[in-house]
């Protein structure tokens, strides 16, 4: 009952936040109940058995019985960070949006909780279908986010955001329904939907043919998969979905909806295809290196700052994307680690630029300068996200680059000499930024007399707080958090030519007859 | 044949529901009559239409369906009363009732003629019927042209004065045509079978088309392509646009959705069954009338303007997947799966169609209004309830989860692809994410764009009921949607 809980409570608050009679205080209600979300998911840390593989918390019921479709929900050490990430970030995107969402407020937290529940049932369905109606799901919210509260070519950057992420998911869908063909060979007869009987077929798979099964549909779920990350060269919905949206809308899709398609990696595309994975892993190597280097060198010449962490997260998720396909143990739990961390370090870039944008009403770098002696506060909060961002050790980021690099390392040494360029790059371009806005001459915008800059409210620093005690603690103690993934990264690496779950507390057999 | 000469009460009975449709129809235009041809509140119309429309539907189900044994036949077998009658039958009775609560309130087909109306739309349903459980080729077509004949009617007795009579006389002309071509193929194959049973006719299909007989061949293509044009299968869709555009918007609902799905079951009931297993190279060609009908559709979809015509190309691109059922039902040695898939599809279709018809009835201000997508600019604003259901009906027509609209596509594209049409399906995806373009961008307006326009939302109470409703069954219906899936396929044997 508990994850079921988990995912349609916000659908619940949707309703809720709609149907509140007061305007003024919808706000104080949203934040309430993302927090009594967050508490609820809490929860699991108690029931959790971290020591395990197996899947967890199980629900399994019938839905479609004909196409054995099944409404089945299941954790994992692989989703159990993510849903934490998605349940921690929602009260912190919900304080930050106070101010700068000031139209159609109750709908705007309507479409964030429908996102809630979208996300979180992408991290939790263990059946194909109900799947793809959350990961198709979280869409929809996100396309009004953009559309209604974004920025001047909000329309080109939603309707680009929800064609390319659709075409590419559109191909996923028809690699599922054709795997669901498949699944009469080990059932016996009857079709399923369900990811434990997609991880018993045995799909053939010819090396150097590409127009077998295996290497057809991990191509059509890689490349659903990859538009969602986005690897390049699929990315570029992302910087134009990034600069128009607003504020609360950038942080989900960095912190939260970029991380579904590495999960679908992780979860989907490595256990079902592992052979394809092995054989073509490289061409998504090669996109992830370029992805690195290419998106700080784009990042290195923006002039927009929202537009200079974009491309920024291109390159943050080229390290996740090569870190899964080396596909050993440090590129993996890297990997891992590595999307929490992204979540984190860039919800808070986008948070803090959203804070300066609603003090100066701008973006552009040239405009600021010596912003430091002014808001000193600000200045020391944007700069210890920087650290985290550009993975200064002791900050969560290092962790996670580290260990990538140390997976890519045993892949390749060669790549790995390549991503390191990304990193001093990386570093580069984020210290940079941060020397022109917040040192050297004052800039036009930080001079204007008439306009009176005030540093962090209480509210604000309410806001960061979290998210800077998060950067310390992932950075200092990575074992609290990687206790909770190791067992499922090391059955997934040991069995990764004959991957299978197990739920827990229960045979297989004892589940199927259910 | 000896069976024609005696009509019993069984036989009665099965049709009770054309009679009953019938009686129903003559209804408002009697007590018209009666009134010194004055025409009675419309109300009393609807009312009266709706329970002759409600009664139609108990008794179909009450007396059709599917049964272990033979199903029911009626007057020697030239109707069926099987399980596709009984469902499709449904379908087209419920979006027929929907169209005409729909007339009573749109400015193109309100006060005057009202009751014809009613009596029109109910004969075409009577044909619609017919044409559903016809089994023999001569049945086919006395329902074809029933149902056909009241249409024409119907769009030329529109309140707008220009653009509905053009579109009557066009659909007049290739219509005839079209029931021309069918009626040459019906004498083709009389004359080189001497049977006009469908039955027979698929029984012996096979062999026949193997044989080469040239004449039959002819025969059979011209039967397809008759029921082509019906359903608007490119290359024979190009009256659609114009014809849908030009007639009065409940109408263009109506042909829209219950005169499709029944001209669908009719050329399924000729496709699926089980008789024309190796005919590849009619499948071959359906194939890649399937694949040109959904390109046609969305990409003509995609430049248009005027909403009417957006969403009658649109209706193009989904008889291309309804199609690409259809085959899959023709090639497969069970064909109740596919069968069912289309059955469901032409449900959720249906559904989401009349709907976004029903929106646009109610956007019309008067009779030579027509509404453009930009027009629907700050429409969420001024209707948020009007403009929540339009989404949900334009999302579902996008195949989005968890509207029912995805549901419909994934049964539908897995029994294609349990069938080995992947290509096909493939085409389908690709061609969905063309259509997810165009139907974002009323959305993209209703939210996104300010702007102001006057409906006559205002009280049009029954229009804006069917809009809620359909919106209600389209959003929730999908997630029940597996045992309807079951008792369709059921139903189908």
């Amino acid at each position: 009952m508990l994850l079921s809980l988990l995912v349609f409570l916000p659908v619940l608050f949707a309703v809720m936040v709609t149907l509140w009679p007061q305007k003024n205080t919808v706000r104080f209600l949203a934040l309430g109940l993302a927090s009594i979300e967050f508490l609820v998911s809490l929860v699991l840390l108690q029931k959790f058995d971290s020591s395990s593989a197996a899947l967890q918390l199980v629900e399994k019921s019938i839905w479609i019985e004909r196409f054995g479709i099944s409404y089945f929900l299941g954790i994992d050490g692989i989703s159990l960070m993510l849903v934490f990430l998605t349940t921690f970030l929602m009260p912190i995107i919900i304080l930050a949006s106070w101010n700068s969402i000031d139209q159609k407020i109750k709908g705007f937290h309507a479409a964030l909780f429908l996102l809630q529940t979208a996300m979180l049932g992408s991290f939790l369905a263990m059946d194909a279908v109900l799947f793809y109606v959350f990961w198709e799901l979280s869409l929809i919210p996100m396309y009004f986010i953009i559309g209604i509260w974004g920025g001047v070519r909000k329309i080109y950057a939603t309707v680009k955001f929800f064609i390319y992420t659709m075409a590419g998911s559109l191909l996923m869908l028809l690699a599922i329904i054709f795997m669901m063909n498949l699944t009469p060979e080990v059932t016996g007869g009857t079709m399923s939907a369900s990811l434990l009987d997609f991880y018993k077929l045995k799909i053939p798979f010819i090396a150097g043919d590409f127009f077998t099964t295996q290497t057809l549909l991990f191509f059509a779920f890689a490349s659903a998969f990859a538009i969602k990350i986005p690897m390049f060269p699929l990315h570029t919905w992302l910087p134009d979905a990034h600069v128009e949206a607003p504020t609360p809308g950038s942080v989900v899709l960095a912190g939260v909806m970029l991380k579904m398609g590495t999960y679908g990696l992780l979860r989907w595309v490595l256990p079902l295809f592992p052979e394809a994975a092995e054989h073509y892993g490289w061409i998504f190597i090669a996109a992830g290196v370029i992805g690195v280097i290419y998106g700080a060198l784009v990042a290195m010449v923006q002039p927009d700052i929202k537009k200079l962490v974009a491309y920024s997260s291109v390159s943050h998720m080229g390290y996740i994307i090569i870190g899964i396909f080396t596909m050993n143990a440090y590129g993996l739990n890297g990997a891992l680690y590595q999307m929490l961390n992204h979540g984190i370090s860039t919800g808070a870039l986008f948070i803090l630029i959203g804070m300066i944008y609603e003090r100066t009403h701008s973006r552009e770098i040239s405009k600021y300068g010596g912003l430091a002696s002014r808001l000193p506060i600000f200045t020391i909060a944007f700069i210890i996200v920087t650290m985290s961002s550009i993975a200064v050790p002791l900050t969560n980021g290092f962790v996670g680059e580290f260990l990538i690099l140390l997976g890519t390392y045993q892949y390749a040494p060669a790549v790995a000499a390549l991503i390191v360029s990304g990193v001093v790059l990386g570093a580069a371009y984020m210290l940079w930024m941060v020397k022109r806005v917040f040192f050297g001459p004052t800039g036009e915008l930080v001079l204007n007399e008439h306009r009176q800059l005030l540093d962090l409210n209480l509210r604000e620093l309410m806001v960061l707080a979290p998210l800077i005690v998060m950067i310390f603690w992932m950075g200092v103690f990575p074992g609290h958090f990687m206790k909770f993934s190791s067992a499922s990264v090391d059955h997934l690496i040991k069995n990764k030519h004959n991957y299978s779950l197990l739920i827990s507390g229960s045979t297989q057999e004892e589940v199927q007859e259910k | 044949m000896s069976a024609l000469n005696t009509v019993g009460l069984a036989d009665i009975l099965l049709v009770s529901p054309m009679i009953v449709l019938f009686l129903f129809s003559l209804l408002p235009l009697t007590i018209k009559v009666l009134r010194g041809n004055k025409e009675q509140p419309p109300v009393a119309t609807v009312i009266e239409a709706l329970l002759g429309l409600g009664l139609t539907a108990v008794l179909l189900i009450v007396f059709s369906g599917y049964s272990e044994a033979a199903p029911p036949t009626a007057f020697g077998g030239q109707l069926i009363f099987d399980g596709l009658t009984m469902w499709v039958g449904l379908i087209s009775v419920v979006v027929g009732a929907g169209a005409t609560v729909m007339m009573h309130e749109n400015p193109s087909t309100r006060g005057d003629q009202y009751s014809e109306l009613v009596f029109l739309t109910m004969n075409s349903l009577l044909g619609a019927l017919v044409l559903i459980s016809a089994v023999n080729l001569i049945t086919v077509f006395i329902g074809l042209e029933l149902m056909s004949l009241s249409l024409y009617l119907m769009i030329a007795m529109s309140h707008e004065q220009k653009i509905s009579k053009e579109a009557a006389i066009k659909y007049f002309v290739l219509g005839s045509f079209a029931s021309a071509v069918f009626l040459y193929g019906v004498s083709f194959i009389y004359g080189s079978t001497g049977s006009v049973s469908t039955l027979s006719l698929v029984k012996n299909a096979e062999m026949l088309l193997k044989s080469g007989n040239h004449l039959f061949l002819f025969g059979f293509a011209f039967i397809v392509f008759g029921f082509c044009f019906k359903v608007s299968i490119a290359p024979f869709h190009a009256w659609t646009p114009d014809v849908y555009q030009g007639a009065a918007t409940p109408i263009t609902s109506f042909m829209a959705t219950a005169i499709k799905a029944a001209s669908f079951a009719a050329f399924l009931r000729i496709i699926a069954s089980k008789g024309l297993l190796g005919s590849e190279n009619l499948f071959l060609i359906l194939q890649w009338f399937a694949v040109l009908t959904m390109t046609i559709g969305n990409v003509a979809a995609l430049v248009q303007s005027n909403f009417k015509r957006t969403l009658a190309y649109s209706s193009i691109a989904h008889s291309g997947y309804v199609l690409i059922g259809v085959i899959a039902a023709g090639i497969s040695e069970t064909p109740s799966y596919a069968a069912a898939g289309v059955v469901f599809y032409l449900l959720t279709y249906s559904l989401m169609t009349m709907g976004a018809f029903a929106v646009l009835s109610l956007l019309e201000k008067n009779e030579n209004d027509f509404v453009l997508t930009e027009d629907l600019a700050g429409f969420a604003k001024q209707k948020p309830t009007l403009a929540f259901c339009l989404t949900v009906f334009l999302l579902s027509l996008a195949g989005l989860p968890p509207a029912l609209g995805f549901f419909g596509k994934l049964y539908l594209f897995s029994a294609a692809i349990n069938e080995g049409l992947l290509w096909l399906v493939f085409w389908g995806v690709i061609n969905s994410v063309l259509g997810a373009y165009y139907y974002l961008r009323p959305i993209v307006m209703m939210y996104m764009r300010e702007g102001q326009r006057n409906t006559s939302a205002a009280n049009n109470y029954a229009t804006v009921f069917i809009v809620i409703a359909s919106a209600t069954l389209v959003l929730l219906l999908g997630v029940a949607s597996g045992p309807i899936f079951s008792l369709i396929e059921r139903a189908l044997g």
